[in-house]
């Protein structure tokens, strides 16, 4: 962000000087603008601007402290020029001292009383700190000398936020009726003059639950002149509240003869319907009963003129439909609900959208009739699954009757999926024989969704059978679509989830990098990549997402007070609410919550330093993900709607247990200072609570997630959770036992410490057998349960990362820092010489236990990869522009997992080797 | 069929349908918000009935004097529901707004080679004002079509009397 100020008061000279500093600043050379500014300050040492300039340049060296001080001395002198106090904002800002911003501007407008300018970032200072007081105070001060619309409203939208924020129902009567009053004089006074200072009047009747008032100002010559749009429409929401159903149904159909697709009409019109239905009124222009609203639809149906044909009608009619069966049954009236859905596919299925409207109507259809007429939709327009169609139009239309077949239909057994899928595949093959595929960059071609619908059945028939061929055969397909639609991201977000079915998040990663997702998709989507490539086992890409996530995470949380500044600045105020509740959900955003821990967890895998402290947990975290991006081909019954709710319960607890662990690893990092045992007490008692957290969240959620849970192709997979606390190896203890053992080392309790490291060993070796036992289980199709077994090694893999390191922190312990090199046997005593000997013994039995998993590592099974697809490419005698790249991607992807993770047990080997003391052992 | 309303901040959470399309940008979290803080009016998203965002349409008004105008700073349908003429009706909505606040015309930029965005948008009565050169950078820099369409208040249509000659980036304001 530029920080140049634009007004500059000292004539220039000043302001041609600090330029440079300002153009490298600007460029990142923090370190020449340091330069630069440390010139001038030769020439005029106590010029205040430059010396912010130097601090801001410091800071952004990562020289805090230096920075800080000059920043200190700057404060006492209580500068009041704009220059200076913009530089100290944003060292500040950057520094995240929010309240010195507030105090170098309360200082500087004491002493230039009168400057607007001063006065309105003494305001924006208020904002960033969150304190709706002082912004009415500040606010109301400006506007004592500078009467302007703009602060009169900012003192109302500060009024309106306390009353927001504070829970005493009289103080937040008296705030709202205060706020109300301030404009009530305004709009008397006719000076009233903007759009969204009549917003904030109507938000603050709605938080009084005035609604006639509202009515009444919407009503007023005022409000047309203010906000644009339909008088109507806005009255409605009002009149429902009022429930004043009459004038809602007269409008609404108002609103609709001119407007037919307008679902936001519609619904309130249906509202009324079915709250007039029960008054009884009989009044002829009102709708109150099922057969008059169902004239009034028929009307609009007829009233379409030819050229166009408007889904909002028919859907209307369905929507109808729906409401009336909720309290009997709407056949006499409106015939079949099977009838009117396939009515409406065959007006609309060459659109793409036909069958995602059809969707939620598709259920109202009682299980067994959709399923005994299934073929209904199939056949609705000519078609059948073995039709050829010739044109584009027409193969849309064969989609749209294919894939609503495929939703009503029950769901298929192995050979009926995988039949379906190799029918499905040819009509993909034969429009590309055809050449009815014609290569977009920026439009999907109809023809991809046969590839999709395969894909899909593909994945049925592989969950039914375990297997991984036909995985391999929808990866092969979907790579083919991508080579002629490269814009499908239908295709793309297909083969990531396959090819994470299939265990290889590198081959995954080939095709993610192509969404090109950045910013805030980092968060939404952020499930279906990043949170998973570590339990994949690719820890070093697994950091590179991880860190992009956090990069954007922090940046978010500076930027956003930001934000809400320019709110104020334009006016919005009720951007202003918006703003800040969008700033707090992103700042207690789960997945970033999780990913940080999994980010210091893995970061001690790929090297033993030391991570800091988890910032606090929220008490509420927010799920953020986009879960509706994947489209779902299921019939209804077979829909999951807990998936979102449940993942997110799962993803919590796995939160809290990684929470525990990491902050226990951090609080034995803290506890290896070089202290005296009185300061370190408080430390190990916390150490001990959170592995007491961590060993009892762990016995819960092994009760509570020990369970099979399905696999979905449109949604995130089964929770990490679920692998963790099912495994056979003791986590729970092999954790909380070397933790415990560290805290009693800290303590010097010899007795205890021993007695511990004794109980380590042991478990490190049970849990070394085990893990090559829950690795080798059910290899009957390498493909398949490759995934589970790479899940189950990254667990361990964590495990040995973890230790690795607090053995290094024992050695830090039972090591006195100047001998620490040499490995001399200092004076040391029986006790001491005993301990050493115990945690070399620690040492070298997790020496052996990586060295038995690198065993297993040389053993890892590989795909067994085999598919069809080219004999069928070669009897249609099709030469696509490319080979296939699923066979190479899933074998180079492997190779580099296991030689990452061969890499990573060596250095841990050579790590564990340098650490042993008793030279002896 | 379709709900139009303002564009929110937690749609940016489900937007992907939509932002997934090649050639539509997802800009940095700001770049939103501070549309969202400061045309709010111009930032408005069509919704299908099962709540599904089908496209958004984000704009601003700025210029001095007879240059006072409206412009669309991105109009972008998903490919699942494009030729049901949202477009059109979220450009409608940008006009009317333009004319509210007594704009001169509406602009827009556009890739030279984005041809159906070019006719829909000469179907919707604008021409093309002017080529930008090496508007859009990549590989190759591409060239964009300045294109407009006059408001109301210029009553002689002013505006949208097409230059004979392209302009370069850096002339553009």
């Amino acid at each position: 962000m530029a920080l140049r100020s634009q007004h500059v008061h000292d004539g220039g000279v000043v302001e041609r000087r600090l330029r440079p500093v300002y153009d490298w600043l600007d460029n990142g050379y923090n370190k020449k603008a340091l330069q630069e500014a440390e010139k001038v300050l030769k020439k005029s040492p106590s010029l205040q601007a430059a010396r912010a300039l130097k601090a801001l340049a410091l800071y952004r060296l990562g020289r805090a402290q230096e920075a800080g001080a000059v920043l200190d001395a700057l404060v006492e002198e209580k500068p009041s020029d704009d220059t200076t106090l913009q530089a100290m904002t944003m060292s500040f800002r950057e520094s995240q001292q929010l309240h010195k911003v507030c105090t170098i501007y309360e200082n500087a407008v004491k002493i230039d009383t009168t400057n607007e300018e001063l006065h309105s970032h003494l305001f924006m200072s208020y904002v960033r700190v969150g304190d709706f007081r002082s912004q009415q105070r500040a606010a109301m001060a400006i506007y004592k000398f500078a009467p302007k619309n703009p602060y009169y409203f900012w003192a109302v939208m500060s009024i309106v936020l306390q009353a927001k924020e504070t829970e005493d129902t009289t103080k937040r009567n008296i705030l709202l009726t205060l706020a109300q009053r301030m404009i009530d004089n305004f709009i008397s006074e006719n000076r009233m003059e903007a759009e969204q200072e009549a917003r904030l009047y109507i938000m603050i009747l709605e938080l009084q639950e005035k609604w006639e008032d509202i009515i009444k100002f919407i009503e007023s010559p005022l409000y047309g002149q203010l906000i644009p749009g339909s008088i109507s429409q806005a009255c409605i929401p009002y009149l429902k509240k009022l429930g004043r159903w009459k004038k809602v149904n007269i409008l609404c159909k108002e609103l609709l003869y001119d407007n037919l697709d307008r679902w936001d009409y519609y619904m309130p019109y249906f509202d009324s319907v079915f709250h007039l239905m029960k008054e009884n009124s009989n009044e002829e222009n009102i709708d109150d009963t099922a057969e008059k609203c169902h004239e009034f639809i028929c009307q609009l149906v007829e009233s379409m003129s030819s050229g166009r044909t408007l889904r909002g009608p028919y859907l209307a009619r369905l929507e109808l439909w729906k409401r009336l069966s909720v309290e009997g049954d709407p056949t006499a009236l409106l015939g079949s609900a099977l009838a009117l859905c396939v009515q409406y596919l065959r007006v609309f299925a060459s659109k793409p959208c036909a069958v995602p409207d059809l969707k939620v109507y598709l259920a109202m259809i009682p299980q067994e009739e959709r399923e005994a007429n299934c073929r209904d939709f199939l056949t609705c327009l000519g078609f059948d699954e073995n039709s050829e169609p010739e044109t584009m139009d027409d193969i849309q239309r064969h989609i749209s009757c294919l894939t609503a077949w495929r939703l009503t239909a029950p769901r298929p057994g192995t050979t009926d999926a995988l039949q379906l899928a190799a029918t499905l595949r040819r009509h993909y093959l034969r429009s590309l024989e055809k050449n009815m595929i014609k290569y977009s960059t920026t439009e999907f071609c109809s023809a991809d969704s046969y590839a999709i619908l395969a894909a899909h059945h593909y994945f049925y028939a592989a969950t039914e059978q375990k297997s991984s061929k036909p995985i391999l055969e929808a990866l092969c397909l979907l790579e083919l679509v991508l080579l002629y639609s490269p814009a499908n991201y239908h295709v793309k977000l297909l083969l990531v989830q396959l090819y994470h079915l299939l265990g290889n998040a590198l081959a995954a990663d080939s095709i993610y990098r192509r969404l090109e997702l950045k910013h805030i998709q980092l968060v939404s989507l952020g499930w279906l990549h990043t949170a998973r490539a570590d339990a994949a086992c690719v820890p070093t890409r697994a950091l590179q997402l991880l860190a992009d996530l956090r990069a954007f995470h922090t940046h978010h949380a500076k930027d956003s007070i930001e934000h809400m500044t320019y709110a104020y600045k334009f006016g919005t105020f009720e951007k202003v609410v918006e703003l800040r509740a969008w700033a707090a959900r992103l700042e207690a955003c789960a997945l970033c919550a999780v990913s940080a821990r999994r980010r210091d967890l893995l970061a001690l895998l790929a090297a033993p330093a030391p991570p800091a402290p988890p910032a606090p947990l929220h008490a509420a975290h927010t799920d953020n993900r986009d879960l509706n991006i994947i489209v779902n081909w299921e019939p209804p019954e077979l829909q999951d709607p807990d998936l979102r709710s449940r993942t997110f319960d799962q993803d919590m607890a796995y939160l809290r247990l990684t929470d525990a662990l990491l902050s226990s690893v951090t609080l034995c990092t803290e506890l290896a200072e070089n202290k005296p045992i009185e300061e370190k007490m408080q430390h190990y008692e916390q150490l001990r609570t959170c592995v007491d957290t961590f060993s009892e969240a762990m016995e819960k959620c092994t009760e509570k997630y020990c369970v099979y849970e399905k696999i979905t192709i449109s949604g995130p997979f089964p929770s990490r959770i679920i692998g963790f606390v099912s495994s056979p190896v003791p986590y729970r203890e092999l954790y909380s036992i070397t933790l415990r053992m560290i805290g009693e080392l800290s303590m010097n309790n010899t007795d205890k410490v021993h007695e511990l490291c004794d109980q380590v060993v042991a478990i490190i070796l049970i849990s070394s057998k085990l893990i090559v036992q829950e690795i080798r289980y059910g290899a009957e199709d390498n493909g398949w349960s490759m995934r589970d077994r790479l899940e189950s090694l990254s667990n361990y893999l964590q495990s040995i990362g973890v230790l690795t390191y607090l053995l290094g922190v024992c050695y830090e312990m039972i090591t006195p820092t100047n001998t620490k090199k040499s490995k001399k046997k200092a004076n040391r005593s029986v006790d001491q010489m005993q301990t050493i000997k115990l945690i070399d013994n620690i040492n070298v039995t997790l020496q052996q236990a990586i060295a038995s998993l690198e065993e297993l590592m040389d053993l890892w099974p590989d795909y067994d990869f085999s598919v069809d697809l080219e004999e069928e490419l070669t009897r249609m005698n099709i030469n696509p522009t490319a080979p296939s790249p699923v066979e190479n991607k899933l074998k180079l992807g492997l190779d580099k997992i296991i030689e990452d993770i061969q890499n990573i047990l060596k250095r841990k080997t050579a790590y564990l080797k340098g650490l042993i003391l008793n030279t002896n052992t | 069929m379709t709900t139009l309303r303002p564009f929110t901040c937690e749609d940016m959470l489900r937007f992907n349908n939509v932002n997934l399309d090649p050639l539509t940008e997802t800009y940095g979290l700001s770049f939103y918000t501070q549309y969202l803080a400061h045309w709010p009016e111009y930032f408005q998203v069509v919704e299908s009935p099962s709540g599904e965002i089908m496209g958004y349409i984000m704009g601003k008004a700025e210029g001095h004097g007879e240059n006072w105008h409206g412009h669309v700073t991105a109009l972008t349908v998903s490919p699942d529901y494009r030729r049901l003429g949202l477009a059109a009706t979220l450009m409608n909505l940008l006009e009317e707004v333009s004319e509210k606040k007594k704009a001169y015309l509406v602009d827009l930029f556009v890739r030279v080679s984005n041809k159906v965005a070019i006719n829909m948008y000469k179907n919707l009565g604008y021409i093309v004002y002017r080529t930008v050169l090496e508007y859009y950078s990549g590989d190759p820099d591409e060239d964009a079509y300045d294109m407009r369409k006059a408001c109301s208040r210029d009553i002689n249509k002013q505006s949208v009397i097409p230059l004979s000659h392209p302009v370069r980036t850096e002339d553009v304001d």
